[in-house]
């Protein structure tokens, strides 16, 4: 019978993986968490499509360290549901966590193991099988060498131990990386090979949840970004919408003097004007502003990048 | 399960260096104990001894004095000596801690982030602690035995295999109750060093509350509620029985905290 019931639970678990690849790689569903009066997470909804890298935003104590640690069980919810590929994170978690990598915060760490050591116990621990080309590989774009992983953890250095800890996460290849704050503490080589590592990732249809305060690495590795504030999801758009929210500056000169126009789009605002030489600040599309410098001596025009931190960041200001 | 083998094979890497070590004093205080109750033996001080104590003292004692101060009762003090009960609890309740410990280390995050049901966490630590438990009785006995082998005067009575067993047994479900009491505490803890504090006090609390009952009336109204009330190596020694009601409360008390450390465990945010 315990035979049976095994077939029949992972005929369960093949059917959930397979045949529904439209299932969300995460789903939370009214997710709130409360520590007594202090909502960590109020009434949070998410998903996160499989293949896609979202970025998991907020200042600190917005909630999402909290949200990450729901996900995996390691906190209980108030109230709300979240699933990782369709398995329930609480009720089946076991399942859950079998298709996860996660790179916490904090590394906690004994320091008298080694390097291979904690590889070993964590590959011992999962379901998946560890390829040891894919780990040598891990640990050649990482730069982590045999000698090295031959030490004691107390002998290690912040970068080494954060290194340490995206092999742990990565090793077993899983559909599913949770990462939280995954370059703090690394080089910027080392960060070049990690967004690296994403990348391969994502060519190979690997979702990625990761927290940051990096607004730039958000911007290079993340297809969507979800924004936190004070427990609440304040934001969660593609990349290219968020920044098509961004004011972008322009910088116009003149050959010869001009009096500004008042017949400038509205959505164009002055930051700094001369007869010869204007900046301004424009929201939105820009045909309007164009049209209306046509009729103007133009000598020069500089449109800069939109920047997605300026939105962030005032989205973190609205709070204040 | 190969998860918690595993799991269980770690811990008993990390701690084995500190079990084996006090394993080994252990043992090397039984061989030193058989010797020097030996050399009390051989110059006849046994006797001495007995005329020496003052007759209220031998009136508290009965016929305890008489036990003690024989080789076989030197033997047995290996048992019961506070300062072996002292290590021990403390050992049992520094393993039993062990989850709170990861929990504070952050280590349990990545534990717990892998397919590992929380219930192994609880029933590794027990694991540790019943496994340190028959080691640590295995080398005293060890210990007795070698030093028996060596030092034994062939002209005294020595303890019984059976005394030696029961001894062994009593002070292992003692430990076992304490580590029970240690895995509850644990189970709720975030921080080791509060939970082996708690433990701790506990266990030195209950303790002097046992000692305090035996001597004094008033305090014995409440000493029943210490397990140590309910840990009885002299009466072994002088030939009698352990109560069956003893380890079944000593028995009930790690049960408890077994079972009460399960549920806490499940329940808790980490």
């Amino acid at each position: 019978m315990p035979f049976l019931y095994r077939r029949a639970r992972l005929f369960r678990m093949q059917g959930r993986m397979t045949d529904n690849d439209a299932t969300p790689a995460i789903s939370v569903r009214s997710l709130t968490k409360t520590y007594g009066r202090l909502v960590a997470v109020k009434n949070l909804s998410l998903e996160v499509r499989r293949g896609e890298t979202v970025g998991f935003l907020g200042l600190n104590g917005a909630g999402k360290t909290t949200t990450i640690r729901i996900l995996l069980d390691l906190l209980r919810p108030s109230s709300g549901r979240c699933f990782i590929l369709g398995y329930d994170c609480q009720t089946e978690g076991l399942e859950a966590r079998s298709h996860v990598g996660y790179l916490p915060g904090e590394m906690g760490l004994y320091g008298d193991l080694t390097g291979f050591e904690l590889l070993d116990l964590m590959a011992g621990l999962g379901r998946r099988r560890v390829e040891s080309h894919y780990r040598n590989e891990l640990k050649r774009r990482l730069e982590l060498e045999d000698r090295d992983l031959r030490r004691k953890l107390r002998e290690y250095s912040t970068g080494m131990k954060r290194k340490l800890g995206i092999i742990q996460a990565f090793q077993h290849d899983p559909p599913l990386l949770m990462l939280d704050e995954p370059t703090e503490g690394l080089d910027p080589l080392m960060q070049e090979s990690f967004y690296e590592l994403l990348a391969n990732l994502k060519r190979r249809g690997r979702t990625v949840f990761m927290s940051s305060h990096v607004l730039s690495e958000v911007e290079r590795v993340c297809d969507r970004i979800a924004l936190l504030r004070d427990g609440e999801l304040v934001l969660l758009a593609t990349v290219e919408e968020v920044r098509e929210l961004a004011p972008r500056r322009v910088r116009v000169s003149f050959y010869e003097d001009v009096i500004p126009d008042e017949a400038l789009p509205q959505a164009i605002e002055f930051i700094e004007k001369s007869p010869r030489a204007w900046t301004l600040e424009a929201r939105g599309q820009l045909g309007s502003l164009i049209h209306a410098l046509g009729r103007l001596p133009v000598a020069d025009l500089i449109i800069e990048e939109p920047k997605l931190e300026d939105v962030l960041k005032s989205y973190y200001r609205k709070g204040d | 399960m190969k998860s918690a083998l595993i799991l269980l094979g770690h811990s008993i890497k990390r701690v084995r260096a500190l079990v084996l070590a006090m394993g080994l004093l252990l043992a090397g205080f039984q061989i030193l104990i058989v010797l020097v109750g030996s050399e009390i033996q051989t110059s006849g001080s046994f006797n001495q001894f007995a005329n020496l104590v003052p007759p209220f003292v031998r009136q508290m004692f009965g016929q305890m004095l008489d036990v003690f101060l024989s080789f076989k009762g030197i033997v047995a003090l290996g048992y019961f000596h506070l300062a072996i009960m002292g290590g021990l609890i403390g050992l049992v309740i520094a393993l039993a801690t062990v989850p709170s410990s990861e929990i504070e280390t952050g280590f349990m995050d990545l534990l717990l982030s892998r397919p590992l049901a929380r219930y192994w966490i609880i029933t590794r630590a027990l694991a540790l602690v019943v496994v340190t438990i028959i080691f640590m009785l295995a080398m005293i006995m060890l210990g007795t035995w070698t030093g028996l082998m060596i030092f034994g005067p062939a002209d005294a009575e020595w303890p019984t295999i059976g005394l030696i067993l029961s001894l062994a047994l009593n002070l292992g479900i003692l430990l076992l109750c304490w580590g029970g009491v240690a895995l509850a505490v644990a189970s709720v803890a975030r921080r080791r060093g509060a939970a082996g504090a708690i433990a701790g006090m506990l266990a030195l609390t209950t303790f002097l509350l046992d000692y305090i009952g035996r001597a004094w009336e008033p305090a014995e109204t409440v000493a029943w509620i210490s397990p140590f009330r309910y840990y009885s190596p002299l009466d072994l020694v002088r030939g009698a029985y352990i109560p069956g009601h003893h380890v079944f409360v000593l028995l009930g008390i790690a049960l408890t905290g077994i079972v009460v450390a399960y549920i806490a465990f499940s329940r808790r945010d980490i």
